[in-house]
């Protein structure tokens, strides 16, 4: 495809997409749908959040959800405790999320892969711990109510926080795709690629790394805290849950982490299918099934996500740019010799 | 007393992570993969071996003798089939969420066949005890500790005495300096999996004596197990023992001041630590610089 058609593409997509986002509240039938979307847009942001540290760095996170539940509960505490008014609670919350993940980001980013994966899990590990055992502050396993923003009939309130979400959403991608132009977003992608040689080359791979993770936290933070204001009710087992930081994993990958909309794209398929069991299945134990079959499947066949796949099945039919020299990555280059010995 | 009585507690609950880690320490020697699904594996044990009493009034240590040899084909399967399908470039990170969605599914599964009604096993010599210097130890506690020290010992013998083990530590240590040497390393690293996954089978058997089982309690397990390899310094056996053996004695001794639930975050407290201070771990060599 020619340069300028691609753009014309690329931008109609995005036109396409922000409508089918915006429109979907005057289009859903009842509140109980609507709801739903703002869920799916709340996976939206927190997978969109996920992949500046996945994407960029290639570090995979299993801890976000706790991230979340941090700032959801931050929100909450600073709402009720203080008696802060909510966005400014939401506000504050985000920014202490973002401080506490800087010493979180030394920790676990002085170690590379294996280590970062471990200290993610083990963060939803100690935080539902510690958050279930201090009942006195956090209201324990009994739950913390978080009062309503706005006082609006219920469907009026899912829709303002539809279009909340919404709006984080946008300013998420945003963010994203600057820095994907950046020289920031070009040294990010070379720790992805390879981190010694990055080093080496002079990128300062930890300060970047750290950076990155910080934003990642803060953006994931301001979705848990809108999700508590919207939701108006925490339960450390659910904020804490190991399974909401396996989704939005799942999420980017499904989608692709390496494209701006992929984990987008990922959250519509994920969350409407994780809703649509919830409505037919209840909640029984299948769901893990379900969920542990799908990200086995992607990641065994569909590591790189579905746009690229679906890019790929484009290029094919496209004569125009089929040549005789294949493009291959360093990484796969070296996959492939592996392979042959 | 008490302190005595924990210190005994401790050694015992030592030996089983002890055990446990080593399986962990194997996976991460071997392929450099982070085995999540290891508690997931456990507590399936667990609940076979549970079941078998349950259904056929087998005694849970006759259990072994099923789970054993089914967990090690498992192993050798799960490296086989699915492990190598990974881009070696991405291994690591890929790993990791292949075997969390193991231990999802396996997860799962649990629930729906046995509902997550809490289980536990009536034993005849469930409540016996014995006396030593004025501390009671539970014989089940003392028969748990006797079976992960017997594997762990087994598995030490394996790999310093035989001709596998010999070919499984070169494989960890330099695969293609193995591969040249005639070792079949793909063969031999199918098998350090099945060997890695049997000691979750013998695990869970222990576990399930003297503990209430249901299908979340993995997550219970997985943690401090993580923490004890990185502490341990990620690819070392004898490390990860005695990481295992130190950190489950701070538990147990923790537990007087603090309560079960707080004493359970020293796990975490040392794994900061670990990263923060050291972070190849304390007991790692060469393997564990770079991850």
């Amino acid at each position: 495809m020619p340069n300028a058609s691609r753009k014309i593409v690329a931008v109609g997509a995005i036109v396409v997409l922000a409508a089918g986002i915006l429109v979907f509240p005057s289009l859903a039938p009842n509140p109980y749908i609507l709801s739903s979307g703002v869920l799916v847009l709340n996976y939206a942001v927190l997978a969109t959040s996920w992949n500046f540290v996945g994407g960029f760095t290639g570090y995979i996170s299993l801890g976000h959800g706790a991230l979340a539940g941090l700032g959801g509960y931050a929100t909450g505490l600073l709402a009720t405790k203080a008696g802060m008014p909510s966005f400014a609670a939401l506000a504050l919350a985000g920014l202490l999320v973002a401080a506490l993940a800087v010493p979180l980001g030394m920790a676990a980013l002085r170690v590379r892969g294996a280590s970062f994966v471990i200290v993610s899990i083990a963060l939803v590990l100690i935080l539902l711990l510690v958050f279930q055992s201090w009942a006195s502050f956090t209201g324990g396993s009994r739950g913390l109510v978080v009062p309503r923003p706005f006082d609006l009939t219920r469907p009026e309130h899912h829709r303002v926080f539809y279009f909340l979400f919404a709006g984080l959403l946008g300013v998420a991608l945003l963010v994203w795709w600057l820095l994907d132009r950046s020289r920031f977003g070009l040294g990010l992608k070379s720790i992805r690629e390879d981190e010694d040689k990055a080093e080496a080359l002079g990128t300062p791979t930890f300060t970047y790394k750290l950076i990155v993770f910080v934003v990642s936290a803060g953006f994931t933070a301001l979705a848990g805290g809108l999700y508590a204001l919207w939701f108006g009710d925490l339960d450390p087992v659910f904020q804490f849950s190991i399974l909401t930081g396996s989704y939005v994993v799942l999420m980017a990958l499904l989608g692709g982490v390496r494209n701006l909309f992929g984990p987008v794209v990922g959250a519509l398929i994920v969350g409407s299918a994780l809703e649509y069991f919830k409505v037919e299945y209840g909640d029984t134990p299948l769901h893990l099934v379900a969920t542990g079959l799908l990200l086995a499947l992607v990641v065994i066949f569909m590591p790189d996500g579905i746009l690229p796949a679906i890019g790929d099945l484009f290029r094919r039919f496209d004569r125009t740019r089929r040549s005789s020299i294949r493009e291959v990555t360093a990484a796969e280059l070296r996959d492939q010799r592996k392979a042959a010995v | 007393m008490l302190v005595l009585q924990s210190i005994v507690l401790g050694l015992l609950l030592g030996g089983l992570y002890a055990l446990l880690a080593a399986g962990l320490t194997l996976y991460f020697g071997i392929m450099r993969v982070v085995m999540i699904a290891h508690s997931a594996f456990l507590i399936l044990a667990a609940y076979l071996a549970w079941w078998m009493h349950d259904r056929f009034g087998l005694d849970p240590l006759l259990s072994m003798v099923v789970t054993v040899p089914l967990f090690f084909a498992a192993g050798v399967a799960l490296q086989r089939l699915l492990l190598t399908r990974l881009r070696p470039a991405t291994l690591t990170m890929m790993s990791v969420l292949l075997t969390f969605a193991i231990a999802l599914g396996v997860e799962g599964l649990l629930g729906y066949a046995f509902t997550g009604t809490q289980r536990r096993i009536q034993l005849g010599y469930g409540s016996a005890s014995l006396e030593l210097f004025g501390a009671r130890i539970a014989v089940v506690k003392l028969i748990a500790f006797v079976l992960a020290a017997v594997a762990l010992t087994s598995l030490y013998v394996l790999m310093k005495r035989t001709r596998f083990g010999w070919a499984l530590r070169a494989t960890i240590q330099h695969r293609d300096a193995a591969r040249l040497l005639g070792i079949d390393t793909e063969r031999v690293a199918g098998y350090g999996f099945g060997i890695g996954l049997a000691t979750a089978a013998i695990g869970g058997t222990a576990l399930s004596l003297d503990t209430t089982i249901y299908p979340s309690l993995h997550w219970h397990w997985i943690g401090p197990l993580m923490a004890i390899i990185v502490v341990g310094g990620l690819g070392s056996v004898p490390g990860a023992a005695a990481a295992a053996m130190v950190l489950g004695m701070a538990q147990s001794l923790l537990q007087i001041p603090m309560g079960t639930t707080w004493a359970q975050t020293v796990f975490y407290v040392a794994l900061f630590a670990t990263l923060a201070f050291r972070p190849q771990g304390f007991f790692g060599g060469r393997l564990a610089q770079r991850f």
